[in-house]
């Protein structure tokens, strides 16, 4: 038998886990194996590591680091980051082997019964011919289904123990993959839809599972993100978690990651929220100071630099060349001043030197990379704050609506990894 | 069937005398408030951003202004005058008569007949029958737009969706993506396998030709067209390379062809667009002087019940 709660350990987002962390202790007061468990879990790779023993503790200590990983990950980086991909690749890895495992230790009951909480989904009944709620599925198809999946994962000889796998059982509802279809973690026109339900193998129920968590993961490092640009700097242990997660990207990925952000890692304006398009643009007396020294100074430079490894406090952690300041962040500042009615630097000479003080480094005309972390390195104000105090800026697009932004450089973000997602059906 | 401009004078006679708050949908009058209007005064519907509380309110206002068309959004809005707190939007399809892909009935690009109208509402009909059998959408309304038509889906299902899902959608019921097995007899396979096959039969030689294939090719293909739709029917595509002077290049530029064929049966932008307006049900296409119509049973279309009363008393 499981303990209560078990059910956790293949849904962190559960409120069996909600429980869990509402319970937990303080997060000075973390169990070092927790601290340990939650870098540890990003480089799992036994069944050893990755089940979870059905005693409370092990499943407290399980949520525990789940959710220290996550912080811990957005202390230091940004949404969509290389390590936010590293921890999410991760958690879907880790779910798929949990369901996979128990499955084959004839759990196959508590497995369902999670999956059963985010999609709906039948069996399929066998009776002399496979039948889905009455509609009979073609024999033909039944076996080119289990040997496609079988083909993709280039398996040629099979068991008793690997075939059940491959064999469709199960139906959920299309329309319940809606997340996976925006993660283009799911093609629809793969999937065998019978009157609205989309025929799979276990091993697809696993992985379609996984990769839904896989999604609420990355979204919830995003949510983490705004939560963190709203309360200051994070606390010292989530600083140490995430700079620890950081250091195990492997040195190929982020050797790619660097190669594919020389061209990108220049600003994309066609990225950019309406409100910065909106400052960029200049704007009128009242919300000037707003929108040029606090919204644009905050947002270029952080989306510029993209602080990653660790928590962001100075600009010169994370660059070598003041050029990127001078040439890159301080022109379109200066442009947008310029643009405003009436200009902003002409009336307010002293505001420049307050950009830089804004950028961390301190009250300077000509920055050099050596003053950085004289003043603070302001973050992006959040959505709320931007409509509190210059609320003339916030005017929503579709795609802040329809993601549920909350923070200028989370909309940035996240338009950045949705262009880099590679989509075989363009 | 004589498509021509309405005068000024036809749309207020249109309006006071004809247009009837009753031939507005119910899947329209329901959520009313909840829609963003648009109207066209003669140079695009570029007056956006109305809002009308009640269909009186609405009334009042088409029968005052007369305008040359009348669109509402697709999406339903918290404040639908700013076009803010988006709350869902149905998902449509525009099956445009005079944009279709290939038209075997000689009309001009750009110019629509009853014959292409009536292609445009095959269409129309089969992707609804996508819609409703394989993926299981229901209330899924017809409107005759007065060049087309418009499928507009209002299934809770899918209203919240964004984009990247409705693109895959239309991928979906168009066929414009090769299945991984094409054999499969039920499924997206199935709907490719038809749409393929469908487009195949509408071509002719110089289509063909034109994209590249060897006349003597293009000859046996046409001749032998029976057979070649048999096989796309039967899944049986790579067959095609049987054909002598079918080679791998050639047989993948034709697959191509017939998927960008599939792909261009409906304007997939506006399926996407999630803040689209659309021509208003009931109100007059002043371009062609015809109603845009809710469709009851489009297997039995018949435009006669589009043409408004200055049409057929000029007669």
């Amino acid at each position: 038998m499981f303990a209560p709660g078990y059910m956790a350990i293949l849904d962190p987002f559960a409120p069996e886990a909600q429980d869990v962390v509402r319970s937990a202790p303080p997060l000075d007061s973390m169990p070092q194996e927790i601290v340990e468990r939650a870098v540890d879990r990003v480089k799992w790779k036994s069944p050893k590591e990755m089940m979870v023993d059905a005693t409370p503790r092990a499943i407290q200590n399980e949520i525990l680091s789940f959710y220290l990983m996550c912080q811990g990950t957005a202390a230091v980086s940004y949404p969509y980051s290389r390590e936010a991909r590293l921890v999410t690749g991760a958690m879907r890895e880790t779910i798929k082997y949990r369901m996979y495992e128990l499955f084959k230790r004839g759990h196959e009951d508590i497995c369902l019964d999670v999956v059963a909480r985010s999609f709906r989904f039948v069996q399929l009944e066998h009776d002399g011919v496979v039948k889905l709620k009455n509609i009979e599925i073609p024999r033909e198809d039944y076996f080119k289904l289990r040997d496609r999946r079988l083909a993709e994962d280039g398996i040629e000889i099979v068991d008793d123990r690997v075939l059940p796998q491959y064999v469709p059982k199960y139906a959920v509802r299309w329309t319940d993959l809606a997340l996976l279809m925006r993660y283009r973690r799911v093609d629809l026109t793969k999937l065998y839809i019978v009157h609205g339900w989309a025929v799979i193998t276990p091993r697809e129920l696993w992985e379609i599972f996984a990769n839904f968590i896989g999604a609420k993961t990355e979204e919830y490092i995003a949510s983490l993100y705004e939560r963190f640009s709203e309360s200051g700097v994070p606390s010292k242990l989530l600083d140490s978690v995430g700079q620890r997660i950081s250091a195990l990207i492997p040195p190929e990925v982020e050797l790619r990651e660097r190669f594919r952000r020389v061209p990108i890692g220049k600003l994309r304006p066609e990225f950019f929220p309406p409100c910065v398009k909106k400052a960029l643009g200049g704007v009128g007396a009242g919300v000037r100071n707003y929108a040029i020294a606090v919204l644009l100074t905050s947002f270029l430079s952080y989306a510029r630099v993209s602080p990653s490894g660790k928590v962001a406090t100075r600009m010169a952690d994370f660059i070598n060349d003041i050029s990127v300041v001078r040439e890159e962040i301080a022109p379109l500042i200066t442009e947008a001043a310029e643009h405003c009615n009436p200009p902003f630097f002409k009336d307010h000479p002293q505001e420049k030197a307050n950009v830089y003080y804004h950028l961390g480094f301190g009250m300077a005309l000509e920055p050099r990379l050596e003053d950085s972390g004289k003043s603070k390195w302001y973050r992006t104000p959040n959505c709320g704050k931007i409509q509190i105090s210059a609320p003339s800026l916030c005017e929503p697009d579709d795609f802040c609506r329809g993601r549920n932004i909350k923070n200028p450089l989370t909309y940035y973000y996240k338009c950045l990894a949705e262009q880099a997602r590679p989509y075989t059906g363009d | 069937m004589q498509f021509r401009e309405a005068t000024p004078d036809e749309r207020k006679l249109f309006y006071l005398e004809e247009w009837n708050k009753k031939d507005l949908p119910d899947f329209i009058l329901h959520t009313l408030s909840l829609r963003e209007f648009g109207f066209d005064y003669g140079e695009g519907p570029s007056h956006r951003y109305n809002q009308f509380m009640t269909v009186e309110q609405l009334s009042d206002f088409l029968k005052n202004r007369a305008p040359y068309a009348a669109y509402a959004s697709v999406a339903l809005y918290e404040q639908p005058s700013m076009r803010k707190g988006w709350l869902k939007s149905e998902l449509v399809f525009d099956v445009d008569a005079k944009d279709l892909p290939i038209k075997t009935c000689g009309c001009s690009a750009g110019a629509v007949c009853e014959k292409c109208l009536d292609e445009a509402r095959q269409i129309a009909s089969m992707f609804a029958e996508t819609l409703r059998s394989d993926l299981d959408l229901r209330n899924i309304n017809f409107v005759y737009s007065g060049r087309g038509f418009h499928i507009r889906v209002n299934d809770d299902a899918i209203m919240t969706m964004e984009q990247t899902e409705r693109t895959q959608i239309v991928e979906y019921v168009t066929g414009s993506i090769v299945p991984t097995d094409m054999t499969i007899a039920f499924g997206y396979s199935q709907v490719f396998r038809d749409r393929v096959a469908r487009v195949f039969d509408r071509l002719d030689e110089q289509k063909l030709i034109e994209i590249g294939m060897r006349k003597a090719l293009v000859q046996q293909l046409i001749k032998e067209k029976e057979k070649v739709i048999a096989m796309m029917r039967k899944g049986k595509l790579q067959d095609l390379q049987n054909f002598s002077g079918m080679g791998q290049k050639t047989f993948g530029q034709l697959v191509d062809y017939l998927m960008k064929l599939n792909s261009a049966l409906t304007d997939g932008k506006v399926t996407i667009d999630t803040k689209r307006i659309l021509r208003l049900p009931s109100s007059l296409h002043s371009g062609v002087s015809m109603k845009c119509v809710l469709v009851r049973d489009i297997e039995h279309f018949s435009i006669e019940s589009a043409i408004p009363k200055f049409m057929r008393e000029g007669k």
